[in-house]
């Protein structure tokens, strides 16, 4: 991520009001504020983030308005004061009498919903009150003629307002910043990373879109999944194939090369897949600093023309003809992904929507892309793919194949379709074939899809110890997922009551087709768990400090976590057993359950009285013990 | 290839790579059940080891579990109990229900429930075999999630809710350099290394994520330093023994080019001035005459001079909160925030209400709707009326007690009973329900951003580079009317490109104009 402003980058303009803007910059075009006044973009080309700019007034000749950083402490100025004056250096009772809702001062963040907190009847109640002695009319005068950024405006307001004196100080700090929202002419750039696009994104464009995902959800989603940096990446060799060879030519797998890969639904738009490209590594192309080595990761030759030029637009990335560090020129079978630190994305329309990765300049659409990480590391397949690819037609036909001869006496765009039918191929075979090869590292969705019917596929492409957390906006889908591997189905399962287990191997229960009853293999998850989280902000001010009044509501968000488990064979005769000696009293299976339970520790929750009695958790134990910070 | 990964898996972290199958003298996790999870470090022992003819054991309530049974497994499996050889070895554990079946074969006949319900003793010796194939658990990788939870507590810990959010507001991505203070248990600091981390150092020429962490406790930091070592995650996490308010956050006078913070210390006030881009003022003010030679020497700001500086504060009191607030604003941090995170984990249940459910402490034997309530009372009436008609002006008082009686006899036939008693997981309805107890305050965050230090020169040479002269087309907030008006011309212009094909080659080439301008 830069830390300074690049030129085509997209850009999150925070504006007094507290509005948010994502534009795209580009040079030697005009950034226009809306009422706030307009300014060239090549006054903020270069220069750094998270600084406040003021927009000067023209100086005489010039058509454009120059721009001037504000510092921190004129951004703080009346906050200091604040914090001088004595009735802040010791509230009084009487000093909170005047402080409902309180908009969070000028320094409210990216994060912060700035200004939120003042509600429609308080905005009323303002303008009621006030007695401005200046009409509409003088006000509008006094803005054309905007000197000092509108501070001018502001003072002036300030001193035309008769019943300034009645106002107590707070209530004065909150006309003086309604009005300096209003006028001041002020912004600011914030990057559009993932946490600032989501800000952005759910407070003030579609939530629905990202489906309601907070930052919270995306935080625990992509902890509990262990979504983390994969490892270097790995290539497999170009199998150097010939335009006459067929798919006996394809690249064979080699899973023993795969590492921290994760399979992901993403019914976001691409949010929770931009998200856990950050979390790779694989989001922002490398920094400037590093430029001269990022030829040999970020590779691109997808859908390249390498024949001729003529059958092609002047539209290659500039300069690069950045390869995998093998090979002069790729063949046609050559898999241009790595086996390592990749997401694969299963879809349920035959492309996948990830339309916001735009916003990190990725376009899985676009032929002929410009470097960028996710190319080598962004896999996607459709269900059809993955599930039955013997009816998909682009995995099922056999690859193009010509003579060499044929090949040069066709006409170059021809030849051109021909490679890039051939790379097609190769490419959706290798990725349907890696991602049915299994061995996930973990499984991460944010979908409107069931999922139980997700993970009834995905399963048993998961490693052992794989980790799965999937969010959803309603708790509903997920409580019956967690129902999915409730205690008592864990007991039945492990006790030999489910008949439809009967003389199934290991592997034939993986792949559990699903009953009515037993939509899951509920021995698959581990530790399954489901959790909700919402972060409580306040704004901090000299004597005004106090929770926000309102927050954003909507769905809530849940997230479920587990681990992929691998069950033992062979215990189940013990636990039947079990179960067959104690059958003979009267409530069979509940005493099967409960007995079953304290022995399987699979199914050992917490309420369990027994288990409470016998051993206190040592979580617990260990949380009283630890000194409390304060007595640090 | 096996070369590769050998030197891999001798100095790679259990954490960032755990591989495939479980690895000796590495560290794994037992799941033993839901939140309760025991760190072991396996051990290839050759021979007996403390009176276990298998070598180290693992001595759970679900039994006993050898290392060597534990070793190169694919993780998640699920692991059976053995038989151990104990020898002379006494039970370590007392058990509540006395039991003292000393020395047995298999160590693990208390581990029977001991369902305070079922009146068979445990020592009945029909049910010992069953005991001993019956436990089992689970062995994990470690995460920093995991790690959390079963981690041996020095300090209060950060948990899973703040610090998956802390690491993500913080900007702590692959490549990062990131600042702890203190280190405590090292909670944070595992969470942190794994956000970071883009590989070891000096693999090659990369910039390497690292976490600089701080700790002025000796014994916690000799035991985190420890830690470090036994996870493979020497290099990626760096210890320091400092008192961070006196000392700063420079490691050897260098800088460590932090642009990631988190303070999780009483006064995070007093560690703030060292987190500056130039000498704090208050530094030169207050100490004036003292550090009249410390002066001369050049401030080293620990924070990396081309990167904004994003931090966060832990603290429990809102008078922390104020005084953190207060001086990052006059040591010119912006983009104040300041929250608690609200955590809530829930589980799933079954309700099971009927008075025709079978018997157990889970069900509540109630109506389970209103017509279930009709037929009772019809039923009762019923009898009543049947019991009143040949005992015309009897006793009242006595009837009613009978009825009573009665409403308590009803129960359901044992048919209905046995069929929905079949299958326990799916009688009642689903609900949710959250913890007995919830960890309603953790402590309040706060976050800042220190912008990078922007001086004339460097805005001289922007101006250079992106001289302002003619203004090109608009961007950004235009009025209602030029917006319809573009927003038609957007319409048409799409229209007349009908194709998919050609709006694809748009947004391919916006893509390659992009990628131009920013080389
Ligand atoms: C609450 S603990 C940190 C817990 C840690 N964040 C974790 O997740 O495990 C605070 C730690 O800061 C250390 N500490 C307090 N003041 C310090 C100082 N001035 N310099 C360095 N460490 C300090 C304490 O010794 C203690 O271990």
């Amino acid at each position: 991520m830069d830390s300074v402003i690049k030129p085509g980058a997209w850009v999150v303009l925070q504006l007094p009001s507290g509005i948010n803007r994502v534009i795209q910059v580009s040079p030697n075009t005009t950034i226009s504020l809306g009422k706030y006044g307009s300014f060239p973009a090549n006054l903020i080309l270069e220069r750094p983030y998270n600084l406040t700019f003021e927009i000067l007034d023209r100086k005489e000749g010039e058509k454009f308005s120059r721009l001037r950083v504000v510092p921190t402490a004129e951004l703080y100025a009346e906050i200091f004061a604040d914090e001088a004056s004595p009735e802040c250096a010791a509230p009084t009772p009487n000093a909170g009498v005047a402080t409902p809702a309180e908009p969070a001062s000028a320094e409210s963040t990216g994060q912060a919903t700035a200004g939120k907190d003042v509600t429609e009847t308080e905005l009323k109640l303002l303008d009621e009150n006030a007695r401005q002695t200046l009409t509409q009319d003088e006000i509008e005068e006094l803005k054309k003629n905007v000197t000092n950024a509108g501070k001018s405006v502001i003072d002036k307001l300030m001193s035309s307002h008769t019943a300034i004196d009645q106002k107590t100080s707070f209530s004065l700090a909150k006309y003086k910043l309604l009005k300096t929202k209003k006028y001041i002419r002020r912004f600011k750039v914030l990057p559009v990373d993932v946490p600032n696009f989501l800000e952005w994104q759910l407070s003030e464009r579609d939530p629905s879109k990202i489906l309601d995902i907070r930052a919270e959800m995306l935080g625990l989603v992509g902890c509990w999944a262990n979504v983390h940096y994969g490892g270097d990446a790995v290539y497999l060799e170009d199998p150097g194939a010939r335009c006459d060879a067929g798919g006996e030519a394809y690249a064979p797998l080699k899973p023993e090369l795969f590492k921290g890969r994760w399979l992901v639904v993403d019914d976001t738009c691409g949010a929770l897949t931009a998200a856990m490209a950050e979390r790779m590594g694989l989001l922002y192309p490398e920094e400037e600093e590093d430029e001269d080595e990022e030829g040999e990761e970020d590779r691109d030759d997808q859908e390249k023309e390498e024949t001729d030029q003529s059958a092609q637009q002047n539209t290659e990335p500039p300069a690069k003809t950045s390869k995998p560090p093998r090979g002069p020129r790729p063949s046609d079978f050559a898999i241009p992904y790595s086996q390592t630190n990749t997401i694969t994305v299963v879809h349920a329309a035959s492309q996948p929507n990830l339309s916001f990765l735009k916003y990190w300049g990725f376009d899985i659409t676009a032929p002929n892309h410009p470097p960028h990480p996710l190319l080598n590391h962004l896999l996607n397949l459709t269900w059809l793919q993955l599930v039955q690819p013997e009816r998909d037609l682009a995995y099922s036909l056999p690859p193009l194949t010509t003579s060499a001869e044929t090949l040069m006496s066709w006409k170059p765009s021809r030849r051109g379709n021909f490679h890039r039918k051939r790379r097609r191929s190769a490419r959706i075979r290798h990725i349907v074939d890696a991602t049915r090869a299994g061995n996930f590292s973990g499984l991460v969705c944010a979908s409107t899809m069931d999922p139980v019917s997700i993970l009834k596929y995905t399963l048993p492409l998961l490693a052992g110890g794989a980790t799965v957390a999937i969010y959803s906006p309603s708790i509903e889908p997920l409580a019956e997922l967690a129902d999915c591997f409730s205690v008592p189905r864990r007991t039945a399962w492990t006790s030999g009551s489910v008949p439809e287990t009967a003389g199934k191997t290991a592997e034939e229960l993986e792949r559990w087709p699903g009953t009515p009853d037993f939509p899951l293999n509920p021995t698959l998850l581990l530790g399954t768990s489901l959790q909700t989280s919402r972060a409580r902000r306040s704004q901090v001010l000299p004597g005004r400090t106090h929770p926000l009044m309102t927050e954003r509501g909507g769905a809530e968000g849940y997230v479920f976590t587990a681990f992929r488990a691998k069950p033992a064979e062979g215990h189940v005769e013990a636990m039947g057993k079990w179960k067959k000696k104690k059958t003979e009293g009267s409530n069979s299976s509940v005493a099967a359950a409960a007995a079953a339970q304290d022995a399987a520790p699979v199914g050992a929750d917490k309420d369990i009285p027994v288990e409470d009695a016998t051993d206190p958790l040592p979580a617990d134990e260990e949380m009283t013990d630890a000194p409390a910070p304060l007595a640090e | 290839m096996a070369p590769t990964t050998r030197s891999l898996a001798q100095r790679g972290s259990p954490f960032l790579d755990p591989g495939p199958v479980t690895k000796a003298n590495s560290l794994a996790l037992l799941h033993l059940s839901r939140d309760n999870l025991e760190p072991v470090y396996l051990a290839q022992t050759a021979g007996e080891h403390d009176g276990y003819a298998e070598g180290v054991v693992v001595n759970t309530r679900y039994g006993s579990y050898p290392h060597s049974s534990m070793i190169g497994i694919p993780w998640g499996t699920q692991i059976r109990a053995s038989k151990v050889d104990t020898g002379s070895r006494g039970r370590k554990r007392k058990r509540p229900n006395g039991d003292d079946a000393g020395p047995s074969s298999d160590g693990t006949p208390a581990d029977t429930p001991a369902e305070t319900e079922t009146p068979e003793p445990p020592q009945n010796p029909a049910k010992q075999p069953v005991a001993t194939t019956s436990g089992f658990i689970h062995i994990l990788p470690p995460t920093p999630e995991l790690w959390t939870l079963s981690l041996p507590h020095r300090t209060q810990v950060v948990y899973t809710p703040d610090y998956s959010y802390i690491l993500h507001r913080i900007r702590a991505r692959p490549g990062t350099v990131l600042i702890e203070a203190g280190a405590g248990s090292g909670s944070f600091s595992h969470a942190s290394v794994r956000a970071v981390y883009n590989g070891y150092p000096d693999r090659d020429g990369k910039h390497k994520g690292k976490v600089f962490s701080y700790e002025f406790h000796e014994d916690r930091y000799r035991k985190m330093k420890k830690e470090i070592q036994d996870h493979g995650l020497e290099g990626l996490v760096q210890l320091t023994h400092r008192d961070v308010y006196n000392g700063g956050f420079l490691v050897d006078g260098e800088s460590p080019k932090a642009s990631s913070i988190f303070l999780d210390l009483p006064s995070p006030w007093e560690a703030l001035p060292h987190l500056s881009r130039q000498r704090p003022q208050s530094d030169k003010a207050e100490n004036g005459s003292e550090t009249t030679e410390e002066d001369e020497k050049p401030w080293v700001s620990p924070l990396d001079p081309k990167k904004n500086a994003y931090l966060c504060t832990f603290s429990p009191c809102i008078e922390q909160v104020t005084r953190t607030v207060s001086a990052l604003r006059r040591l010119g941090w912006v983009d104040i925030d300041m929250l608690e995170i609200a955590h809530r984990k829930l589980h799933t249940v079954r309700d099971r209400v009927g008075l025709n459910l079978p018997y157990d402490r889970s069900v509540n034997v109630s109506a389970k709707d209103v017509d279930e309530a009709l037929g009772r009372l019809t039923e009762i009436e019923d009898r009543l009326r049947e019991n009143s008609r040949p005992r015309a002006g009897a006793d009242a008082m006595d009837d009613d007690d009978d009825i009573e009686a009665d409403d308590n006899n009803i129960t359901a036939p044992a048919s209905t009973a046995e069929a929905s008693s079949a299958r326990p997981w799916k009688d009642g309805r689903l609900v949710t329900r959250g913890e007995p107890e919830i960890k309603s305050h953790t402590s309040y965050l706060v976050f800042a951003i220190l912008p990078r230090e922007w001086t004339g020169e460097q805005e001289a040479a922007a101006l250079a580079k992106y001289p302002v002269g003619e203004t090109g087309h608009i961007v950004g907030a235009l009025d209602k009317a030029a917006r319809k008006k573009e927003r038609r011309e957007h319409l048409e212009s799409l229209k007349n490109q009908g194709s998919r094909k050609a709006r694809r080659n748009e947004g391919f080439e916006r893509l390659a104009k992009i990628s131009e301008t920013a080389v």
